[in-house]
């Protein structure tokens, strides 16, 4: 339990760190540009324990954003965003669990759920997040259309991030049991 | 009443979801409204020095293209000195210049943060108010319009960059006059248009755009791109793609703008909207 809190904390630093000082900073140029912006700090709220309080879960995902705000001069922004997904990942939890439940055990990453599920699980969250993120974002500056291939690509460069994170830490955790 | 707090009860989880939304709104609303009064801004002093520490490893790396950039503005400062030319005059009076008198101030500052990938882009300097920076002056690179200051703490200051979807320069075409307002596309950080030039403007690629006084916030003739592409939008205006000065993508050192004159001249607007 305590050991949880700890990995959790750890793991807000380290994305909140790669978020703003790695992946807020890259500028692709040209025709792409705009295109290829990652959110891997997502990654923090869909990894939070699967037992995890509801209302404790609104809050973490809300300083979670915010947090991202406070560097990118966007009060509010990414906020809004994180809290939709705080709010809907325990009905879609629910909706996707096997039919016995969950194991409170169960860690909500690549390994722990199969490769497959956890892809559903991430892609749906992060389409979502990234859905309203460009919303409040733009307003009505981009056409729809636009705006949706904003939301399509940037949340596949995200969701690559976060399997080839899954991958990386999957090797180190065989190597270590 | 018991139901009420049942209905609470039951819903605590949606209830408070709503609340923290409204909380959310409430910033956004307030970021965008109330610009002096802003809780949230990367100017804030613990963002600044995050900020500060990363510029200093990246400007390390910038430093060749940076000291070209330099060199080559110092060349050009050089070639307007009065020692590079040759005194053609024979008689030297000496008078009070009473004519001229300075409007303009710069102040110079260093990018520690900045975007081009976002639909609203800012910059982060590294002076503030103790340096005399205020809000709504204007930003210029030795290339060209960079943008307009927001946000200013002690230290730190944010801007509002040319690659933003709310902002608008006031510019004409050096040629002949025609003026307009300079916007960004929201595609690419190279290209912007430039909106409100009639259909009869005598215009051709290449043309040089420059800042107008009209803002206020920038002073005449500053460079803001050169006329990429022409087309038509409607019946009565050009829909002109302008290739920007200002490379955004490679920005180290800025001037912020002081117009000593401003207030003089705010006032003297405002009077007017009384009237009306």
């Amino acid at each position: 339990m305590i050991g949880d809190i700890i990995l959790n904390f750890f793991r807000f630093f380290l994305l909140i760190f790669i978020q703003v000082l790695v992946l807020n900073q890259i500028e692709v140029g040209g025709a792409i540009n705009g295109y290829l912006n990652p959110y891997l700090y997502v990654l923090f709220i869909l990894m939070l324990p699967v037992n995890i309080n509801k209302t404790l879960l609104l809050f973490i995902s809300f300083i979670t954003g915010l947090s991202v705000d406070l560097f990118s001069g966007t009060a509010g922004m990414h906020a809004s965003a994180c809290l939709f997904i705080g709010f809907i990942r325990p009905s879609f939890l629910n909706l996707i669990a096997p039919r016995e439940g969950y194991e409170t055990t169960l860690r909500l990453n690549m390994q722990g759920m199969g490769a497959s599920t956890f892809l559903v699980y991430s892609s749906i969250l992060v389409l979502i997040h990234h859905l309203v993120l460009f919303l409040i974002e733009s307003f009505s500056f981009l056409n729809f259309f636009d705006l949706l291939l904003h939301v399509l690509t940037c949340s596949i460069s995200t969701l690559i991030l976060i399997v080839l994170s899954q991958v990386l830490t999957q090797k180190n955790r065989e190597a270590v049991s | 009443m018991r139901n009420f707090i049942l209905i609470i009860r039951k819903y605590n989880f949606f209830i408070l979801f709503l609340l923290l939304q409204g909380l959310c709104i409430y910033l956004l609303v307030r970021n965008t409204t109330y610009q002096k009064e802003k809780v949230i801004s990367t100017s804030n002093a613990f963002v600044g020095r995050v900020y500060t520490a990363y510029s200093d490893v990246a400007d390390y790396l910038k430093l060749g293209v940076t000291n070209k950039a330099l060199s080559e503005e110092n060349a050009r400062l050089r070639k307007a000195d009065s020692a590079s030319f040759y005194d053609t005059s024979f008689r030297i009076i000496r008078m009070k210049d009473s004519l001229n008198k300075q409007q303009y101030e710069y102040i110079t500052a260093r990018v520690i943060n900045n975007s081009v990938s976002r639909i609203n882009n800012y910059i982060t300097l590294d002076k503030g108010s103790l340096q005399g920076i205020q809000p709504d002056m204007g930003v210029i690179s030795s290339n060209g319009v960079v943008g307009y200051v927001k946000d200013v703490s002690p230290h730190f200051s944010t801007v509002v960059s040319l690659l933003h979807s709310g902002f608008k320069v006031s510019s004409i075409i050096k040629k002949n006059g025609y003026f307009g307002s300079t916007v960004w596309n929201g595609v690419s950080p190279r290209y912007a248009n430039l909106l409100d030039i009639p259909i009869h403007a005598k215009i051709s690629i290449g043309d040089t755009i420059v800042t107008s006084t009209y803002s206020g916030i920038f002073p005449r003739g500053i460079m803001v791109g050169k006329i990429h592409q022409i087309g038509t939008a409607g019946e009565s205006f050009k829909e002109i793609k302008m290739l920007l000065s200002t490379d955004f993508q490679n920005l180290s050192y800025v001037y912020v703008v002081r117009n000593i004159m401003k207030a003089e001249i705010d006032t003297l607007e405002t009077k007017l909207e009384a009237i009306k």
